[in-house]
C-alpha cells in the first residue's frame, strides 16, 4: 500500500519563488523514504507539502489515499511531523508542550499522560519535564520535538532535518526510535543532510536539486553490496555538490 | 470543540504565567484610570457625577477591544516570530476551527476583561448597570469585533510584524476619536460624523446606554446596527487573511 503519493507536485511561495517543480514520487508503507539535497533544494518545502502545511500550485500530495490539501484534518490525525525549525511554546514548559500537544488532538488524558511519561523517559528528559523551553538548549528542543512527532503515535513520520544540531548519542538514539517505529509498521519521510543517516536508516533516498527530483534509489534491496561512497557518488553526480 | 477548550486552557496559562502583566493590564491600568479620571478629576468639574457616568463605560470600552487585541497578538505574533503557529496548523483539526476558537478566545479575554473593570467601576465610582442586558451584549459584540479586526489587521499585510506597525497606528486615534473619554454629544456636530467611522465609538456609546439610558448616548439600534455592519464587513476579511497567510503557510 502506498502510504505518500506525490502527483506533478509545484509547491510555489509568494513572489514567485517556485520550490518544489512538477516532482512525482511515492513513498509504501512500512518504508523509511530520505530526501537529500543542497541548502535551497525544496526538501523543507516538500516536507510542508507532505504535512498540508503547504498548498500545491500545481498536482497534489495524497497520504493514505486523502488529498493533503482537501482533507488536512484527516491527514493530520495520521501523521507526526517534526519541523526543521523548533516550533515549541514559549509560554509553557516542557510537559505542557506535550500536553497540549496531546489536547490539540484530542487524546483521553490519561493516555496522554501515560505517553507523555513514556517518551520523557525514552529521550530522557523525565529530569526536564517542568523546564520553560526558553532556557532549554537546542539539542532538548529538539528531543522535545521528536517526542511531539511520536507521541500521538502516527502512522507516518514526517521528519525534516531530524538530527540537525543533535550531538552523536542523541542522534543514535533518535535512529533507534525511528528503527523501531519502522519495525512496528510505521512509515518515515524524512529529509536529512547527513549522507551517512540517509546511508543508516533509509530504504530508498530521493536526491533534490532545484527543486526536482534528480535521482531515487533503493538503498535497502541492494544492502548486501550497498557500499559506502555510493551514496556520496550519486549525491555528487546529481547535484555537481562533493558532500 | 476540544481544540477550542484547549486553546483557551493554554491561554489561560500564558496569562497565569505572566500573572504581574496581566493584572498591570487588567487591573491596576484601569483602576489607576478611573480613580483618577473618574474620582479625582471628575470631581473637580461641575456636575462631576455625571463626568464619572460618561467616563466610566468608555474605561470598560477600552477593556472590551483592548484584550482581544492583546490576545489575538499573544497568538499571531510569537506565533510567527516562534514559529508557535506552525505547532497549531499541525492540529489535526481544520483550518477554520483553529479560526474560531482563536476568535472565542480573543472574544472571551475582552468579556473577562470588561467584567473585571465593570467591577472596579463600581468599586471605584458606585456605578451599576442599569441595564445589564445591553452591558452583556455590547461587550460581546465589541469583543468579537475586535478579534476579527486584530486578526485581519494582522494577517492581511505580508508579515505579521508589518501588522503590527498597523495596528499600533490605528489604535491611538481609535481610542482617543472613539469617544471613550467623552460622549458622541459633545463633540461639535461635524467631528460626530468623524468619530461614527470608528467601531469603539459604538462599544463606548452602547456601554453609555447600558450604565445611563437617560443620559445622551447613541441609539441603542444605531449601536447594533453599527456592530452588524462592522462585523459583516469583518468577518470575511478577517476569514480570508487567515485562510490566506495559515492556509498556504510559507512563513
Amino acid at each position: 500500500m502506498t502510504a505518500v503519493q506525490i502527483n506533478s507536485l509545484t509547491l510555489g511561495y509568494p513572489g514567485g519563488t517556485i520550490a518544489v517543480n512538477d516532482l512525482s514520487l511515492e513513498v509504501k508503507q512500512g518504508e523509511i523514504f530520505g530526501l537529500l539535497g543542497l541548502n535551497g533544494a525544496g526538501k523543507s518545502s516538500l516536507i510542508k507539502g507532505v504535512a498540508t502545511l503547504m498548498r500545491p500550485s500545481a498536482g497534489h500530495v495524497r497520504v493514505f489515499g486523502l488529498d493533503a490539501c482537501r482533507q488536512s484534518a484527516a491527514v493530520k490525525r495520521r501523521i507526526g511531523v517534526m519541523p526543521q525549525e523548533n516550533n515549541l511554546d514559549i509560554h509553557l514548559n516542557v510537559r505542557q508542550n506535550l500536553l497540549f500537544h496531546c489536547r490539540y488532538a484530542a487524546m483521553p488524558a490519561k493516555v496522554a499522560e501515560y505517553r507523555i511519561d513514556k517518551w520523557l523517559s525514552i529521550l530522557d528528559l523525565s529530569g526536564k519535564a517542568k523546564e520553560a523551553v526558553l532556557h532549554l538548549s537546542g539539542g532538548t528542543k529538539r528531543k522535545v520535538m521528536l517526542a511531539k512527532a511520536f507521541i500521538t503515535e502516527p502512522e507516518l513520520l514526517v521528519l525534516d532535518e531530524p538530527s540537525a544540531g543533535l550531538d552523536p548519542g542523541i542522534r543514535s538514539s533518535l535512529w533507534e526510535q525511528v528503527r523501531i517505529f519502522r519495525q512496528q509498521g510505521g512509515t518515515v519521510f524524512l529529509s536529512t543532510h547527513y549522507l551517512e543517516e540517509a546511508e543508516a536508516l533509509c530504504d530508498r533516498v530521493g536526491i533534490l536539486h532545484r527543486g526536482r527530483l534528480a535521482k531515487s534509489f533503493c538503498i535497502a534491496a541492494r544492502a548486501a553490496r550497498f557500499t559506502p561512497g555510493v551514496l556520496a557518488q550519486a549525491f555528487e553526480g546529481a547535484t555537481g555538490e562533493v558532500q | 470543540m476540544n481544540f477550542i477548550l484547549a486553546l483557551l486552557h493554554r491561554n489561560l496559562i500564558a496569562n497565569m504565567a505572566s500573572v504581574k502583566l496581566t493584572l498591570s493590564r487588567t487591573v491596576v491600568q484601569p483602576t489607576i484610570y478611573l480613580l483618577v479620571f473618574g474620582h479625582i478629576i471628575g470631581r473637580m468639574i461641575p456636575g462631576s457625577a455625571s463626568y464619572s457616568a460618561v467616563m466610566a463605560p468608555g474605561m470598560i470600552a477600552i477593556a472590551a477591544f483592548s484584550a482581544p487585541l492583546v490576545t489575538i497578538s499573544g497568538y499571531i505574533l510569537p506565533g510567527y516570530f516562534f514559529r508557535t503557529l506552525e505547532a497549531w496548523l499541525l492540529a489535526p483539526v481544520p483550518l477554520r476551527t483553529i479560526f474560531i476558537a482563536m476568535v472565542i478566545s480573543g472574544t472571551f479575554s475582552g468579556i473577562a476583561n470588561s467584567i473585571v473593570v465593570a467591577l472596579i467601576a463600581w468599586l471605584v465610582l458606585g456605578l451599576v448597570p442599569v441595564n445589564f442586558l445591553t452591558l452583556v451584549l455590547v461587550v460581546a459584540a465589541g469583543s468579537l469585533l475586535f478579534s476579527l479586526f486584530t486578526l485581519t489587521v494582522l494577517l492581511l499585510p505580508a508579515r505579521p510584524d508589518k501588522g503590527q506597525e498597523v495596528l499600533s497606528f490605528l489604535m491611538m486615534p481609535m481610542t482617543f476619536f472613539g469617544c471613550t473619554f467623552y460622549s458622541l454629544d459633545m463633540l461639535e456636530p461635524q467631528f460626530r460624523y468623524f468619530a461614527l467611522l470608528f467601531p469603539t465609538t459604538y462599544i463606548s456609546e452602547g456601554l453609555r446606554a447600558a450604565y445611563a439610558p437617560a443620559a445622551p448616548h447613541l441609539d441603542l439600534p444605531m449601536v447594533l446596527t453599527g456592530f452588524a455592519v462592522a462585523t459583516i464587513l469583518l468577518l470575511p476579511l478577517a476569514d480570508f487573511a487567515f485562510r490566506r497567510r495559515l492556509g498556504h503557510f510559507t512563513w
